[in-house]
């Protein structure tokens, strides 16, 4: 497995990370990890997307993002598992996933004049 | 109030991504200013969302939001293309927001 998709996959988990630290951070150093996580997070994920197609590399991110937030949630956090709150977000991440791929792949037009 | 900012926050974000397409075409401190408060101010307020509401569907939502927002601003006033597929999956987030609302 090539060394910028591991990037990738450390990057979205950093993601879940922030997410989770926004919703429970209650003192200084849990922020500072939550703030640090961030940047991070999206440091990596930009660099990925200027090696590999950005479309991809931000779909698959949001895509593993969302599965370990509300995996984490379901886990660690008490939320109740219910069908269809998971078909809606599964659908919600179709639509992002598409949009990215048909959108971002392409070359910008007129990029080059 | 918790879904009202986590939709504002969904927004700004969006606009944060405008300003990085904005930034392309025309480098200047004004747009920094703006990417820099619209992204600040929309993790702020995503922050405030996710104290009330899960954390899976919150999350999903903003990214959502963000994503739709920013490829509508991009067809709108960018000149990205605009073919029947994006305007599907388009169709699709926003039918999933609504459902998640309807159903929590």
């Amino acid at each position: 497995m090539n060394r910028n998709w591991i990037k990738l996959i450390f990057a979205s988990v950093l993601e879940v990370f922030w997410v989770i630290g926004l919703a429970h951070s209650h003192d200084l150093w849990t922020w500072i990890v939550t703030i640090i996580a961030l940047i991070i997070s999206n440091y990596l994920m930009i660099t990925v997307g200027q090696v590999l197609p950005a479309g991809t590399v931000y779909a698959v991110f949001v895509g593993l993002g969302t599965a370990g937030t509300v995996i984490s949630e379901i886990l660690f956090f008490g939320e109740s598992f219910k069908w269809e709150k998971i078909v809606l977000i599964l659908l919600l991440l179709i639509g992002i996933v598409g949009l990215k791929l048909v959108t971002a792949n392409k070359p910008k037009k007129g990029a080059e004049s | 109030m918790a879904w009202l900012t986590l939709i504002l926050a969904g927004l700004l974000e969006a606009f944060g991504v405008a300003m990085i397409n904005q930034l392309q075409v025309k480098r200047n401190w004004k747009t920094i200013v703006l990417l820099v408060t619209g992204f600040g101010a929309s993790l702020l307020l995503l922050g405030y969302s996710l104290r009330f509401l899960p954390l899976g569907t919150a999350y999903a939502i903003w990214t959502g939001i963000g994503v739709v927002g920013g490829t509508l601003i991009g067809m709108v006033f960018y000149g990205e293309s605009r073919d029947w597929r994006s305007l599907f999956f388009i169709a699709l987030v926003l039918c999933a927001v609504v459902g998640l609302k309807l159903v929590s």
